[in-house]
């Protein structure tokens, strides 16, 4: 057996990311959260997922988790207070606790989104189908997936479209650029309207629910090493359950 | 025996007030018939296209009179999964009708609707792919291929479905000369199995295996003599 689980089955991966999260929730202890957000950090690794993005990604968010340990500190009344500005406590030792508690639980569950983005998305979605999830549900959520990107694309573009006509949305004072972001709502919207309907008119076209069930070219299987893996997720998954147990 | 596709008397406006696109029009396709129609932009030929599948008046709004009968049976009876299950109709533009992630999936997708067995789409995708010549091309992303790959590809998913009628919608016009001729021995191939196909073009040479030409002019069909207008 080798360790790169690169390919493992997506229902697997979904298996582990369950897990990480529902730990995510649970744990209260803040070294059982670091000891998850590790075991997170080498799932992504094994399963060939790029840490260094992840890590880029997290730096983004520092500036939310700051603020994150700042509220928990100036709304709970407990704790010695470590940085006091006039009469607010900025940072007191259970903020600081429960601030971190919310960033670790945020960083894991990041992290353990990182682990689905290694599966084929057509592979996800067949992976629920075999989990008898409805199909047409299975559907929206791959349309979902293939048309967010270029939602965002066109909307890049009309933002450039309108630079490109002089238009320094930075300079201009924030209502009136809220408004001008209001105008590029309206065709951005009237466009992927028209998009979805005709999405769906070729889906419809193609006999699209012509039947209540539907058969599939591409068919999953678990091979050992997904057996394997899920029985030790699970074993782990309950091993850390009971310690949050005893430890809370 | 009722005829794949009969037009009573139809008319079509997008909204009220706005102009007929299509006035009175009459058209009876047989069962194995190749028919051809020709007519300038805008003329109105992909909304009788929409009319003649049904996504008239079951998508678009608009006023529809008169009917659209398929194998005997009103279009506005049935859904339009429904009707496609005998008829498939390739659009003009290509990039409205591929949604999946590769060609295969693409291809796969309508006879999965069909709940066709898995090692016959199998076999349909290998066929069809050898049929249009993209056979290299079977794991590609369906948006980075070219406008003419990407309308062979729209062919394929409809020759895909195995449909008793065809309808194309200016199916060829970002395809080499190659990729047309072999498309029209196919055509031929079709029409020997017995189905029926109504192709739209703006180029007569397209034209030429078509049973009969018609024009589209002034909402109606005429036969044609030489001239579009
Ligand atoms: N969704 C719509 N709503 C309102 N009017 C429309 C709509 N679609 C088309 N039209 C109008 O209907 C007329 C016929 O359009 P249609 O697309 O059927 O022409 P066509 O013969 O297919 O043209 P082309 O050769 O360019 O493909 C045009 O004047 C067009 O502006
Ligand atoms: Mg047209």
């Amino acid at each position: 057996m080798t360790w790169q689980l690169t390919t493992l089955d997506p229902r697997t991966k979904l298996i582990i990311v369950l897990c990480l999260s529902s730990l995510a929730v649970f744990c209260q202890n803040i070294y059982l959260l670091l000891l998850v957000l590790l075991l997170t950090l080498i799932v992504v690794k094994l399963t060939g997922g790029e840490l260094g993005q992840l890590f880029s990604k997290f730096k983004k968010f520092i500036k939310v988790f700051l603020a994150v340990i700042v509220i928990q500190s100036i709304f709970t009344n407990e704790g010695q207070v470590l940085l006091q500005v006039m009469q607010i406590k900025l940072l007191t030792d259970v903020g600081l606790l429960r601030g971190l508690q919310t960033v670790l639980r945020f960083l894991i569950v990041i992290a353990a989104a990182v682990v689905m983005t290694t599966a084929n998305s057509r592979d996800i979605i067949q992976g629920l189908i075999q989990w008898k999830v409805p199909y047409e549900l299975a559907f929206m959520v791959t349309i979902a997936i293939r048309f967010l990107p270029l939602l965002q694309e066109e909307a890049t573009d009309t933002l450039t479209a309108l630079q490109l006509r002089g238009v320094n949305l930075k300079k201009i004072p924030i209502l009136k650029r809220l408004r001008t972001y209001s105008y590029l709502l309206m065709p951005l919207l009237t466009s992927v309207l028209i998009k979805a309907r005709d999405l769906s008119v070729a889906m419809e076209m193609r006999a699209f629910r012509a039947y209540p069930q539907r058969t599939s070219l591409r068919e999953l299987h678990f091979a050992r090493i997904d057996y394997f893996v899920i029985v030790l997720s699970m074993l782990l998954f309950q091993l850390l359950l009971w310690a949050a147990l005893v430890l809370s | 025996m009722s005829l794949p596709i009969e037009v009573k008397d139809l008319s079509f406006q997008y909204e009220e007030g706005a102009a007929k696109i299509l006035r009175h029009l009459d058209l009876s396709v047989a069962k194995g018939e190749i028919v051809g129609i020709v007519g300038l932009s805008g003329i109105g030929k992909s909304t009788l296209c929409f009319c003649l599948s049904g996504i008239i008046p079951h998508v678009y709004g608009g006023i529809m009179e008169g009917e659209v009968l398929l194998n005997g049976q009103s279009s506005r009876e049935l859904s339009l999964p429904t009707i496609a299950t005998t008829l498939g109709l390739v659009f003009q533009n290509p990039d409205h009708q591929l949604f999946a992630f590769n060609v295969e999936d693409e291809l796969a997708f309508g006879p999965e609707n069909l709940c066709v067995p898995r090692a016959e789409i199998a076999r349909r995708i290998e066929e069809v792919l050898a049929i249009v010549g993209m056979q290299d091309y079977r794991h590609a992303n369906p948006q980075q291929l070219s406008g003419g790959q990407r309308q062979l590809i729209a062919v394929a998913a409809v020759l895909c479905l195995q449909p008793e009628i065809l309808i194309f919608d200016e199916a060829m016009s970002q395809i080499d000369a190659e990729g047309r001729a072999k498309l029209k021995a196919v055509m031929l191939r079709l029409k020997d199995q017995g189905k029926t196909m109504v192709m739209i073009d703006h180029d007569l040479d397209n034209l030429q295996i078509a049973d009969r030409v018609l024009v589209l002019k002034e909402g109606r069909l005429f036969p044609y003599t030489g001239s579009l207008s």
